[in-house]
């Protein structure tokens, strides 16, 4: 204390100080911790300069800030946290030049830290301390009374720090290094924690077993002795309990607890996380907790983009405040706990959906003679949930095809069902026999009844080869296009007539467009050209570009479900469908089952075979009834009850037609007075009627040469 | 315009039913088509005239038909005439199955009616 009267040398020093230093090397040899040996160090040095206060900042390098570390006389520096950057201030401009500094009176000088001007301070000397020519920190010590410190006075108080400076500095790095490996191995912990929870393994189970084990491993990391998970459920926006850990009558209940109401509720509608220290009745509504006795609760939200899809609580039976750590860590399992519940989920619907899809979607197309059909479906990008376009074609006999695009409103399941129905029914009304703008009619009135709320689009397509005449009609779909045989595109103009199950007195109008053969047929769903922001004109400017430019409807279709004509990613399910109507092959070669329903598409066929020939009209009906004789008969008399197929081959041959009908079955012997006419009819017709019977089954071949008699 | 493969269409003629064949008749309608024939000839009918004009296919199912109906109706003394262009690819059916021969065929439907009609 006070200061020292007699000026001295420099290197001088006393018993009293040399005596104090020791207690610096002793301090700083002594196995302590930074904060015990930081106290020895200014104690010591407080009492070899006399001074009143002293106080030690350590270097931030990170930040480049001196922070307060320990004080002696003036704590509350050190409890204020008081940080002063390189350069600034007293302490600043110590760690700056690398040299002592002494102020004679602080109201003098720019003394950034105002703790020193409360406590009284007048006089400061300061010294840096150094390791290895790196500045760690600073040292001051100050006295109340004014004092000018002398050079000795710097100089003892550079070596007592110097002596320190090893020590301190190791111990700052010892003390580092603890609080690191603490912090890394709260943060291994954590991971461990997390990984437990975020395990790549878990995605594999299904989606009650995935929730089950984590709510096991949430509690068990937690060490909670409930824990339950409730989803929301968006059509009534409550939350349903659907799976619990220790409190399992929740989900047998079916407990389901309205948004915004009790504690699980407060969550989702605040969605933010709830601790409840001491549960009492006014904050939990749901009975089950409160009759298990859990006394604390702790619940966050599981979120999905943004969006709340339930909740996580955990609950104890002992009295529990949870940490905000505990909060965090409830947290971050909740996050990864939705997102694997939702790609489960969506795997769940996915599989559902495209199972549903693969079923519906016919695969292959029928076989039809004279038509060229193919047709694609793609799903929206995985991610996004699939479901709702569609195609389908078939065959309504007498060479007429019937062919189908629809786009239902909506996605998932419910889409992929509505699709199911939807399907079912064209395929009924037309069967039945009606005629394309009866089946929208129906449809239009079905879907009013199913589902009113639903909207869903169609282009319904019936493609008549023998009169080379296509029917359009279509519900709000996207316009089909008829791609001519020269590449050149017509958009059909089938527009104006309302989606399905909008309007119930929607009238439906029939188109009617004559069909050439090489023409296309183009059908695609809004999916495949559809860019925000753009006419659907532009999009249909692109197919009708792209179906000029490619000829082959098979790298046609892939291409337009490859998303060629967007400007983005696929971002809607995509069907295509492309039909063309190309010349009969020279030689005809059909399998039928053997069932009197395919002789009118038989029929059709020959005729249309015969005309390629330019076989004349008379000479047509002989030969076609004559084909049908013999189907016939496979169909009478070839097989017994059940099932059986004939195979039809035509060619054309040295100004001949020649047509076989082959069976595997065994003739049975006309029956009856009125049977057996149809060999007499062939022969008479024919101008050859050969019938071949093997074990293996029968052939007929019948033979009309083609000349002006025989055309008569 | 997918309407059944044939329809029948049932005008009156005083005791003679006439039904227009309109369509095409093969293996697959054959049955239905005579059971509408068999309902149109209620027993009151004296004879029955089916006007095979609008025919546009028939083959050795509906002669067979034609046949069998032919028979049932002359067992209750009942006529059966049909009406048939002379030029069209169906006489010629009934040519070739003698259908033509045993029972009358005309290319006009006033003699059909007039033929099938009671002589009183």
């Amino acid at each position: 204390m006070g200061a020292v009267g007699k000026p001295r040398e420099p290197d001088e020093l006393d018993a009293r100080e040399l005596s104090a230093l020791a207690r610096v090397t002793d301090a700083a040899l002594g196995h302590r911790t930074l904060g015990e040996l930081l106290d020895e160090v200014l104690k010591s040095v407080t009492e070899i300069v006399s001074a009143d206060t002293a106080a030690f900042l350590v270097l931030d390098s990170a930040t480049n800030e001196l922070v307060a570390r320990a004080a002696d006389g003036i704590e509350a520096e050190v409890e204020l946290g008081v940080r002063i950057p390189v350069g600034r201030g007293f302490a600043g401009r110590i760690a700056e030049q690398r040299r002592p500094v002494v102020i004679e009176d602080i109201d003098a000088d720019d003394v950034l830290a105002p703790v020193l001007r409360k406590q009284g301070i007048r006089s400061l000397l300061g010294v840096p301390m150094m390791v290895d020519g790196d500045v760690i920190g600073v040292l001051h010590v100050g006295t109340r009374a004014p004092r000018v410190f002398t050079r000795a006075d710097q100089r003892l108080l550079q070596l007592a720090v110097d002596r320190a400076a090893l020590t301190i500095d190791r111990a700052i790095r010892h003390e580092q290094d603890r609080r690191r490996r603490a912090e890394a191995e709260d943060m291994a912990r954590e991971l461990v924690a997390l990984s437990r929870v975020t395990d790549a393994g878990l995605g594999w189970l299904p989606l009650d077993e995935l929730l089950q084990e984590l709510l096991t491993r949430i509690a068990e990391i937690l060490a909670a002795d409930t824990a339950a998970v409730l989803l929301l459920d968006t059509r009534t926006d409550e939350l349903v309990a659907r799976a619990a850990k220790g409190i399992e009558e929740e989900v047998e209940q079916g407990v389901r607890i309205p948004v915004g109401r009790g504690f699980a509720g407060r969550i989702a509608a605040q969605r933010q996380a709830v601790a409840i220290a001491d549960v009492n009745h006014a904050d939990v509504l749901n009975p089950i907790l409160r009759e298990k006795g859990i006394r604390s609760l702790l619940g966050v939200p599981l979120l999905v983009e943004g969006d709340v899809i339930g909740v996580l609580h955990v609950g104890t039976l002992t009295p529990r405040l949870f940490s905000a750590a505990d909060q965090k860590l409830l947290q971050l399992a909740a996050d990864r706990a939705a997102l694997a519940i939702e790609r489960a989920r969506l795997y769940e619907q996915r599989r559902v959906v495209e199972a549903m899809q693969r079923a519906l979607l016919p695969d292959p197309l029928p076989d039809i003679p004279g038509l060229d059909m193919f047709a694609r479906y793609r799903p929206a990008a995985v991610g996004q949930t699939i479901g709702g376009d569609w195609y389908d074609a078939f065959e309504l006999g007498g060479g007429r095809v019937a062919l189908v695009v629809g786009d239902v409103m909506g996605r998932g399941v419910e889409a992929a069902a509505l699709m199911a129905q939807l399907r079912t029914a064209v395929r009924a009304y037309a069967f039945e026999g009606h005629a394309p703008v009866s089946v929208a009619d129906r449809l239009n009135r079905l879907f009013d009844n199913v589902r009113p709320t639903t909207m869903t689009t169609l282009c319904y397509a019936v493609m008549d080869a023998a009169n080379e005449t296509l029917f359009v009609v279509s519900a709000g779909h996207v316009p089909p296009l008829l791609v001519e045989p020269d590449g050149k595109s017509i958009m059909l103009p089938v527009i104006g007539d309302p989606p399905l199950g909008v309007v119930r007195t929607a009238q439906f109008r029939e188109h009617r467009f004559p069909l050439h053969v090489g023409s296309t047929l183009l059908v695609v769903t809004d999916g495949a050209i559809e860019v925000p922001g753009e006419p659907l004109d532009a999009g249909l400017d692109r197919l009708a570009a792209l179906a000029a430019r490619e000829r082959d409807i098979r790298r046609l279709c892939a291409a337009v479900v490859g998303g060629e004509l967007l400007k983005g990613p696929l971002g809607d399910d995509v069907a295509v469908l492309a039909a063309r109507l190309v010349e009969l092959p020279d030689r005809l070669q059909r399998r039928w089952p053997a069932d009197a329903r395919v002789l009118l598409a038989v029929r059709h066929l020959v005729r249309r075979w015969l005309a390629k020939w330019k076989v004349g009209d008379d000479a047509a009906y002989d030969i076609t009834v004559s084909v049908q004789e013999a189907c016939t008969n496979v169909i009478d008399h070839a097989y017994g009850p059940g099932s059986g197929e004939f195979e039809l081959n035509a060619r054309h041959q040295q100004g001949a037609i020649v047509i076989s009908v082959r069976d595997t079955g065994g003739w049975r012997d006309p029956r009856g007075d009125h049977r057996g006419r149809g060999l007499p009819i062939m022969r008479a017709l024919m101008d050859s009627v050969e019938v071949e019977r093997t074990d293996d089954g029968t052939t007929v071949v019948l033979r009309r040469a083609l000349t002006e008699g025989a055309s008569a | 315009m997918s309407a059944p493969l044939a329809t029948l269409h049932e005008e009156c003629h005083g005791p003679v039913a006439v039904v227009r064949l309109e369509g095409q008749v093969d293996a697959s309608n054959v049955d239905l088509i005579g059971v509408g024939l068999r309902g149109i000839l209620t027993n009151h009918a004296r004879g029955l005239v089916v006007d095979l004009r609008p025919t546009t296919y028939l083959d050795s199912a509906g002669i067979n038909l034609l046949f069998v109906l032919g028979a049932e109706m002359r067992s209750r003394q009942q006529a059966l005439g049909l009406v048939v262009e002379n030029e069209a690819p169906i006489a010629r059916m009934l040519a070739i199955t003698a259908l033509d021969r045993s029972f009358p065929v005309h290319s006009t439907l006033d003699a059909a009616v007039a033929d099938a009609s009671p002589t009183t």
